[in-house]
Formats: C-alpha cells, sequence, structure tokens
C-alpha cells in the first residue's frame, strides 16, 4: 500500500496541465472559434507555439502551404486537427524522455503516442459512421500513467517479470499485483487532474479492460485496438513487450477480423514516413 | 563498426564486413538473418505481415512488408553478393502476439506460418529461431563474423 501512496504523491508532482491550453481547447470547441482569442490565450507559450508550427507543417497533414502562424493553422486546418495539434505539442515533453522502467529510449513513448493516435484514426474511420475526437487525444494520452509508473517498475523489475513469464500475468495484471495499481489506472488520475473530460479519463483509465466501459462508449474499445496494432507493429514497446490481453470481445463488437488488423497496419504503414517529423519533435 | 538499421518492412544487405545489420524492436512482425560464411555477405529483413494477397498494389509498392514477396527479395538480393543458397545460414526472430486464447489477435502466428510456407517450398532450413510469446526482439546480423545477436525485452541478450 505504501507503493500506492508514493504513485499518487508522484502523480500529484508532475508539473500541471497549462490552462492556457486547456482553454485554446476550449476555444477551439466552438465551430465559431475567434481566431484572435485563441492566439490571445497561447501565444505566450513560445514552445507550445513553435511545436503547433511544426505540427502543422508536418508531411503528415500534407499541406500544400506553409503555415507560419496560429491563425494559418487554424484556417488551414480547421478546428478539430488544430485542437490535436496543439494537445500533441503540449505533451510531447512529457513522453519524450527516456523511461527506464518500461526499457524505453528517449523518445519511444512518444512515437507509441503518436502511432496510437494516428492507427485510433484509421479504426475509427473503418469502424464508425461518424468522427469522435476524444479517440485521438485519449489514444496520445493513453500511456500517460507510464510516466510516473516507470520508476517504480524499475524497483520491481524481476518480480514483475516473474509473474509475466512463470504465471502468464499480463503486464498490467503483474503493475496491480505488485505496485497496488496500474499504468492504465494511474493514467486516468492525471488525465482527471488535468481537467480532460470523463469520456478521455475513462478510456485511459480502461485501455486495458475495454469490456468494463459501458455500451455506448466507443473511445475506449478503439484505444485499445490502436494500442495493440501499436504494439504488434513494434513500435514503442520495451520491456512491456505484447503481454495484454486480447479482448476478443471488441473485435467481435465491430465486426473485425485478424485481416481487417492487418489492412490498418498497411493504411498506417503508408503514414509511416509522413509522421517521421512528428516522432522528432521535442 | 557501422550499425545499419532496419525498418519496418525493410531490408539491407551487406558484405562490408564493418557492418552490423540491426532491426529493433519486432513485436508481431518477423526478422530474417541469412549469411553466407564464404562469401562474408548476409542479410536482414524485417516484415510485417504473412501474405501479399491482403493488397496486390502494396505488395508490388513494398514488397518487404510481407512473408511471400519479402523473403525472396531477401535471398536474391544476397545472391547478387555471391551467396550462395545452400550454403546460407538462416536464422528466424519475432512473430510475438498478444496473449489470446481466442486467435483473433495471431498476426504474429501467421507471420510465422507463411514464413515456414515459403521455405518449405523453397526447400530452406531454419538454423536458429526464436519465435512466439509475448516479447519484443532485437536482432543484430555481423557481416564480418555472420554471428547474430538477439535482445529479448526482460530476458536480456544471447547469441542465436
Amino acid at each position: 500500500m505504501r507503493n500506492i501512496e508514493a504513485i499518487i504523491r508522484s502523480v500529484e508532482k508532475l508539473p500541471p496541465f497549462p490552462v492556457a491550453v486547456q482553454r485554446a481547447m476550449e476555444i477551439l470547441d466552438d465551430t465559431d472559434a475567434s481566431v484572435s482569442e485563441l492566439i490571445s490565450v497561447i501565444k505566450y507559450d513560445q514552445a507550445i507555439t513553435a511545436n503547433v508550427l511544426k505540427l502543422c507543417n508536418s508531411a503528415y497533414y500534407g499541406l500544400r502551404r506553409k503555415v507560419h502562424s496560429l491563425r494559418d493553422g487554424l484556417v488551414l486546418l480547421g478546428n478539430d486537427e488544430l485542437k490535436d495539434i496543439i494537445l500533441a505539442g503540449t505533451v510531447v515533453e512529457f513522453f519524450q524522455q527516456e523511461n527506464k522502467g518500461y526499457e524505453l529510449a528517449m523518445g519511444e513513448l512518444w512515437r507509441h503516442a503518436i502511432a496510437t493516435a494516428i492507427i485510433s484514426k484509421i479504426i475509427s474511420d473503418n469502424v464508425l459512421d461518424s468522427e469522435n475526437h476524444s479517440v485521438f487525444t485519449a489514444a496520445l494520452l493513453h500511456d500517460i500513467g507510464k510516466v510516473v509508473l516507470g520508476s517504480f517498475v524499475e524497483q520491481y523489475f524481476e518480480q514483475m517479470f516473474s509473474l509475466v513469464f512463470e504465471k502468464e500475468c499480463s503486464f498490467t495484471e503483474a503493475e496491480t499485483e505488485i505496485l497496488g495499481i496500474n499504468h492504465a489506472e494511474v493514467g486516468g488520475k492525471i488525465a482527471e487532474l488535468w481537467l480532460f473530460p470523463e469520456d478521455i479519463v475513462q478510456a485511459i483509465r480502461l485501455h486495458h479492460d475495454p469490456g468494463k466501459a459501458s455500451d455506448d462508449d466507443h473511445v475506449t474499445p478503439i484505444v485499445y485496438l490502436a494500442n495493440i496494432i501499436t504494439l504488434s507493429m513494434g513500435i514503442g514497446v520495451g520491456c512491456y513487450g505484447l503481454s495484454c490481453r486480447g479482448r476478443q470481445e471488441i473485435m467481435k463488437r465491430y465486426r473485425l477480423r485478424a485481416k481487417d488488423l492487418e489492412r490498418m497496419m498497411v493504411t498506417f504503414y503508408d503514414k509511416y514516413h509522413a509522421i517521421q517529423d512528428i516522432f522528432k519533435l521535442n | 563498426m557501422n550499425i545499419v538499421t532496419v525498418g519496418i518492412a525493410d531490408m539491407k544487405v551487406s558484405n562490408d564486413p564493418s557492418e552490423v545489420l540491426v532491426t529493433h524492436s519486432l513485436g508481431s512482425c518477423i526478422g530474417v538473418a541469412v549469411y553466407d560464411p564464404v562469401v562474408r555477405a548476409g542479410g536482414l529483413l524485417h516484415f510485417m505481415l504473412p501474405e501479399s494477397e491482403l493488397d496486390h498494389g502494396k505488395a508490388k509498392a513494398k514488397p518487404l512488408m510481407f512473408a511471400d514477396t519479402g523473403i525472396p527479395l531477401l535471398f536474391k538480393s544476397c545472391y547478387k553478393l555471391g551467396a550462395v543458397k545452400s550454403r546460407m545460414i538462416v536464422k528466424v526472430a519475432g512473430g510475438s502476439q498478444i496473449m489470446d486464447q481466442s486467435s483473433v489477435f495471431n498476426i504474429g502466428k501467421r507471420n510465422y506460418a507463411a514464413l515456414r510456407k515459403m521455405f518449405w517450398r523453397n526447400n530452406v532450413l531454419i538454423d536458429a529461431e526464436d519465435v512466439g510469446g509475448t516479447v519484443n526482439r532485437t536482432m543484430r546480423l555481423s557481416i564480418a563474423t555472420g554471428e547474430l545477436s538477439l535482445k529479448v525485452s526482460g530476458k536480456g541478450n544471447r547469441i542465436l
């Protein structure tokens, strides 16, 4: 139990999510978003603004014109894309660091986050009738708990691996068994503290246990599947490996077969080169 | 020593003894390392999916993505460096998958089955392999010696 308390203290010690960014995202939720208001809340954070411009100009978005300002970004990409970009440009600093506990070299957790977010969009396009905008955000943040839990995993590494290899536990189950809390639950707490909406908090918390999500929740199962695909492709896997549970019921729910996942991997691979510059963001 | 990285759906062949071919993070993908000790040439392929019939257009543009189009390309590229099939040492790693009783997520197993089918049809024997499970693997092939070192998540390094 002492571990849980220490873990919760580490969560509380994380830097807060920038209020200006939270405000910018609220502004963008409004279709009549005022550009000048958006600029006024975000312009003082130069690191974020610089990242936002780099992201807008990434090959992934394929714009013909170069984006020089937030105003250009909003006009050329629209509210929803710009919201994703501002979020990515803000959280990148949390993900880029090396994570020894999970054996993730510098940048690997970020690659995993971005790849999962992009794959989650591919899945949404395939299984949902209309776009669900929480999917990208939840997918991008799904492993934020690893940022905090890494140092605890490092301390109990051998015990966790003996559970994974000898008792056939999933890595998440081993976290719960040894630390009393897993990275998904820790991530949920971080998202709550950062004042993200409930559907996003829930998807982060349940991304290994999507059966617990409510029937009308599409965010959790899609983030679950996107994570499975990203791990299968070996992107930002680390010591976690592929030791997570296959949830057949999620495949059934969306009438998906293994070949459908393979096709989504091909679609993602097509974008893979275009997102290399996003991977390098810092 | 020059590290040459092999990405996803990618391949490198070499007869330069200063080079070490490396492919990181094989999840359900499979890495195939081949080496001819006489001419000291070898190659490393990192394929992603089993069968090119999934998407013929893609297979044409990116044959290294699939087992059935990537493996022949690996062998042919090594022949160009003087490698001879009967002398080639073949080592395989990867093909992990998530923990799944129902086999709906069995991309790793299907990748391995496709590889075995290719090898069986073409009379290729596997000299060493480390496949399956839920681990994450990295392969390193030394062109100078043909030594293949394998890093398995949670289990450390070993020579395959």
